[in-house]
């Protein structure tokens, strides 16, 4: 991340652009004039006159180029976004000249070749000092941003020009799909859904699961004295597991070029239920085309789970020539758990694209298409 | 100082340049000069601050709209004034611009306005570089470009704000940025003057390579030309007297050897004289000739014969730099033999004079070759000879009724044998009998020359002239009057004569039958002084004159030729090309290095002691300002290091509390660190050590944190030490 200020070599080639401000335009247009001025006349105060502009002109290109050398830059930023929800960044920036100020500094953000205005800005930075600047970063599509690096210009000293120069620091964020908040139908069927499904096995909960004879390693505390006393042997008590909501969420992304829109629609609403049930305490587990996760729970795993969505990518049907929804059904027997799948395209049938459609153990939640 | 006040500092101070650089070279009028300057002062005291002018400057009695119908009203005025009242676009033009910037400095509001006030500006310097070609437009010029330098950087400096202001209110709350931020601090400072000087020199790199036009198709001279008299066809007894006390300098000439001439003193030759009608000269022999061009470029007036060895006179050759005369005589010592210079021709008469096609709006420099015609042995021992008769036509015609005259003259003369004897002796009567004075009303008279010889015995050098001109003719020697300069004053730092209107001479051309003309002059020196002051002064004068000179030629006068052989010098080769860069360079800074060099010669004069009187003071006040800005003795103890402007406040507030403490009774000794003084001022006076915590922690902070402070925090640790200084101990 951190970005050493490049070689002699490298300073001298790299990319400068200069534009003309409006001041800077006037300021030509005057200059002409007294030229044309001093060669009409004769007049060697009028080419005294044009030599000071010509050598504010200079100045200023040569200013603005010290003013711009010798930067480095230092970016921090989250280690994935989430699309359309701002997120801080910051930018240290440091003057490693040994006697000059840096002035004016304004920096964009280059993304993909194309400059962003951050409305980021330096007034003045001293000789070895460095400014911390931050602002708000917001993406608006899932998947890879790469940001490439900062490219700072400046108008300083006279504003006549604005030069421009590139420091690459190149970034590549996870952008993740946008979360939206879920309606009620898909709440609904999601309550009802998730606990009747749940397993009864071992776990850390309250509720009785069995009692057993007490092994070497068994915690004291949950010796069964009751049981213990009218059996005269040391026994143990076994809780029933709290966390019993299970689910698997499917996003088949098998998908036709024209329900692009609809798959988008569904990846995002996938994000927006397993961050749902991440937060309900589910032990989640996502299968995202071939792809699938391990069963786990948290936000720690929410974070592992939503960076396959962001990266899924939608498959030709005729290329795949799979059954949208169909599912390795080992993989079902052998869990157990609600059984949540996310459909973008129904098959053959599905000419239109609509709206995602939402299966929970098999049965379509009407009227949940609609994640908002 | 902020940005924003700053900035309208430097404007003010740009708007002020301009006009005093257009009040130099225009001579703008009184009234429109006093209004300019009395907007200025305005807009200066309302960038100064003070409630009561605060609130004077909200108080607008024009709206936007009244201003803009000021504008308009002053474009109709600028017609009226071009049409009516001036009736030249230039001064119409100047006129009008200063009402503009009347209008402006009135009327800064917003960045637009900012904007056209250095419009204004720039074509109002622009204007008075058209209007003057004096050395005070370069002192002007500087401080132009340092304002200049300092306004665009101020101007930038203040532009982002404005902009970005409602992006970062939108997206984010930020920090509140230092107040050092926003305030021209000492970085600033010295990098903002140092960026002028390196324009300035970048300017003078620019102004001496770009390429010129050898002549401009609107060229035209400066002002108008310096009226002299006495160079004219005919020329009335006294007319050269009025100017004998004009200080105006007409010329200056250089010798080759760089040196003054043997005598002190150069004649400069103008026009000669051969008939005089009792009251007024009139040259008849004023047919004038174009003077061929050697292929050199070289007119040639003397130079196809070449005399015996034997009668080779003293050669000098100078160079001349004439200022703009209402004549198109060209001086030169006597008697001209070669010319160069940048003429298309010249022209001479019959007496030797050397014309201008036409007086020269300009200042010309031209190189002359002259040798002066010796006394042979032949005419120290030969007896008057016989002319020719249109010899005698001319340069023994007398006026009518001499009889008292001549017989002067023949009393004077009598003993002598020859020509030049009698010439000599005429001389010598007229230099010691005669009382030189400016103050002699001669032209009033009917017969001057009469009551000069008999009456008066006084006058100046065209009564002397004319006096052994006509006595010489009377006793049959030819002689003529010639009008001229005589140039005394030597320029040590520059190693010139300068010529003053105020040396205006005229002298006495005698023909010897061998010798040919040669020069005597009658009057004796002046006991007059013209003009007063000390040495030092003069010394000053002179120096600046030389300056001035530089100026000219460095600046003012230099062309495409002076480019084309620079270049030729340095395909030439580079030994010769460092020469003349070394020629050059030396003869800029001859003022100074000859005031050094003169030193010891000063000081054994004792005149070193009155300049020392007018520089002393001078470099002194210099010296002293020169360790103010660097010291800043103001800002104790924040001196050894590198102190912003938010820490000098700091630093003074805590200083002031220090010391209303000690007034107090709560003393902090030397060697007592900040936090201590806060804990004793906690145990004697319980009912301080809030603001005294709040001060000494802002003041370790910024000191020793080196975390500047805000604005804010500053203003509140001003409150605090307000209330401190308004609390009671018990």
């Amino acid at each position: 991340m951190l970005r050493q200020s490049p070689s002699i070599l490298q300073r001298l080639f790299r990319h400068r652009t200069t534009s003309v401000t409006s001041e800077g335009v006037q300021f030509l247009l005057f200059t002409l004039a007294i030229g044309i001025a001093a060669i009409n006349t004769g007049n060697n105060l009028f080419y005294l006159l044009l030599g000071m502009m010509l050598s504010l002109i200079l100045i200023s290109g040569v200013v603005a180029e010290y003013s711009l050398r010798r930067l480095e830059f230092h970016r921090h930023l989250p280690y994935h976004l989430i699309v359309n929800e701002p997120t801080t960044a910051t930018l240290v920036v440091k003057n490693r000249k040994s006697w000059l100020p840096s002035f004016s500094l304004k920096m964009f953000d280059v993304c993909d070749g194309h400059e962003l205005d951050r409305g980021l800005e330096i007034r003045q930075l001293l000789p070895g000092a460095s400014q911390l600047v931050s602002y708000p970063l917001v993406a608006t599509r899932r998947g890879r941003l790469r940001l490439d690096g900062i490219c700072v210009g400046t108008e300083f000293p006279f504003g006549l020009f604005m030069k421009r120069t590139f420091y690459p620091i190149e970034e590549t964020l996870i952008v993740c799909p946008e979360i939206k908040p879920i309606n009620e139908s898909l709440l609904q069927g999601l309550v009802t859904a998730g606990p009747e499904q749940s397993v009864q096995r071992r776990g850390h909960g309250n509720d009785l699961y069995n009692l057993r004879l007490y092994q070497a390693g068994d915690d004291s505390r949950k010796i069964h004295w009751p049981t213990t006393a009218r059996t005269s042997q040391l026994t143990v008590r076994e809780t029933e597991a709290e966390d019993q909501h299970r689910a698997i969420v499917y996003l088949p992304t098998v998908a036709p070029a024209t329900h692009d829109a609809s798959f988008e629609q569904a990846v995002s609403l996938t994000a927006s239920i397993i961050q749902h049930l991440a937060r309900r305490g589910y032990i989640l587990r996502l299968i995202v085309g071939s792809s699938h996760s391990s069963f786990g729970q948290g936000d720690l795993h929410l974070l592992e789970l939503l960076p396959m969505l962001a990266l899924c990518e939608r498959r030709s049907p005729i290329a795949e020539s799979v059954v949208p929804g169909e599912l390795p059904r080992t993989s079902l027997e052998l869990e157990e758990g609600a059984m949540i799948v996310v459909h973008s395209w129904l098959g053959s049938r599905d000419i239109e694209p609509e709206h995602p459609t939402i299966l929970i153990n098999g049965a379509v939640i009407t009227g949940a298409s609609h994640a908002v | 100082m902020p940005f924003d006040q700053a900035l309208r500092f430097a404007s003010i101070w740009l708007a002020s340049t301009s006009f005093i650089g257009l009040t130099l070279g225009a001579g703008l009028p009184e009234w429109l000069a006093a209004l300019t300057g009395a907007a200025l002062i305005v807009a200066l005291l309302r960038n100064r601050g003070g409630k009561s002018v605060e609130r004077l400057a909200t108080y607008a009695p024009i709206s936007d709209v009244g201003w803009n119908l000021l504008v308009i009203v002053g474009f109709l005025g600028f017609w009226v004034d071009m049409l009516w009242v001036s009736g030249e676009l230039l001064s119409a033009g100047i006129h009008f611009l200063m009402i503009l910037m009347i209008i402006k400095l009135f009327n800064l509001k917003h960045r637009r306005d900012y904007l056209h006030l250095y419009a204004i500006s720039l074509v109002a310097i622009l204007a008075s570089g058209s209007l003057t070609a004096d050395l005070w437009y370069l002192p002007i010029f500087l401080l132009y470009l340092l304002a200049g330098v300092w306004t665009l950087l101020l101007f930038q400096l203040t532009k982002h704000p404005e902009e970005t202001r409602m992006l970062a209110t939108s997206v984010s709350i930020r920090p509140q940025p230092p107040a050092s931020v926003n305030q021209v601090t000492p970085q600033l400072f010295w990098f903002a003057n140092g960026l002028a000087l390196a324009t300035f020199g970048l300017t003078l790199v620019i102004f001496f390579t770009i390429p010129r036009v050898s002549a401009g198709f609107y060229q035209k001279g400066f002002g108008e030309n310096i009226r002299t008299s006495g160079f004219s066809e005919t020329v009335n007894l006294g007319e050269i007297g009025p100017i004998k006390r004009d200080p105006s300098v007409v010329m200056r000439v250089e010798l080759s050897d760089g040196s003054p001439h043997e005598t002190g003193r150069l004649y400069l030759r103008g026009v000669a004289f051969d008939q005089y009608d009792g009251k007024a000269w009139t040259n008849r022999l004023n047919y004038r000739r174009s003077v061929s061009e050697d292929a050199t470029g070289t007119f040639v007036l003397r130079g196809s014969r070449s005399p015996a060895p034997d009668r080779l006179g003293e050669t000098i050759r100078q160079t001349i730099v004439l200022e703009p005369l209402d004549t198109p005589v060209l001086f030169a010592a006597p008697l001209i033999e070669r010319v160069s210079g940048k003429f298309p021709s010249i022209q001479s008469d019959l007496t030797g004079s050397v014309y201008l096609p036409f007086p020269s709006s300009s200042r010309i420099e031209y190189s002359v070759l002259s040798r002066s015609n010796p006394v042979l042995p032949a005419d120290l021992g030969s007896e008057p000879s016989r002319y020719p008769e249109s010899f005698v036509r001319h340069f023994l015609q007398i006026p009518a009724q001499p009889e008292r005259i001549a017989i002067l003259a023949k009393e004077i003369t009598h003993a002598q044998r020859t020509t030049y004897d009698k010439a000599n002796a005429i001389q010598s009567y007229l230099t010691h009998n005669f009382r030189y004075s400016l103050d002699a009303p001669l032209t009033e008279q009917d017969r001057p020359l009469e009551d000069f010889l008999f009456t008066r015995k006084t006058g100046y050098c065209e009564h002397y002239a004319t006096a052994m001109v006509i006595m010489l003719r009377t006793i049959g020697v030819p002689a003529r009057l010639v009008t001229g300069f005589l140039a005394a004053e030597w320029n040590e730092y520059g190693n010139y004569y300068v010529v003053r209107q105020q040396d205006a001479h005229a002298w006495v051309e005698v023909h010897l039958p061998h010798s040919g003309w040669i020069t005597m002059d009658p009057t004796p020196p002046s006991i007059e002084s013209i003009g007063g002051g000390s040495p030092a002064w003069h010394a000053l004068g002179r120096m600046m004159d030389t300056i001035r000179l530089q100026w000219s030629r460095f600046f003012v006068q230099y062309s495409a030729a002076d480019q084309l052989a620079v270049v030729r010098e340095l395909k030439a080769g580079g030994t010769s090309a460092r020469n003349k860069v070394f020629d050059s360079m030396t003869a800029l800074f001859s003022p100074f290095m000859a005031m050094l060099g003169g030193i010891k010669e000063y000081a054994s004069k004792e005149t070193m002691l009155s300049l020392a009187e007018v520089l002393g003071p001078v470099l002194i006040g210099l010296a002293v300002f020169l360790w103010l800005g660097i010291k800043r003795p103001w800002v104790k103890g924040m001196t050894r290091k590198k102190t912003t402007y938010d820490q000098q406040i700091i630093a003074q507030l805590y200083r002031r509390m220090i010391s209303h403490l000690a007034r107090k009774g709560v003393p902090k000794l030397t060697a007592m660190p900040p936090l201590e003084l806060v804990r004793l001022t906690q145990e004697r006076w319980s009912d301080a050590s809030s603001s005294v915590a709040s001060i000494t922690e802002l003041y370790c902070r910024t000191r020793f944190g080196r975390i500047p402070p805000t604005r804010e925090e500053l203003a509140l640790a001003e409150d605090h030490l307000r209330y401190l200084m308004a609390l009671d101990k018990p």
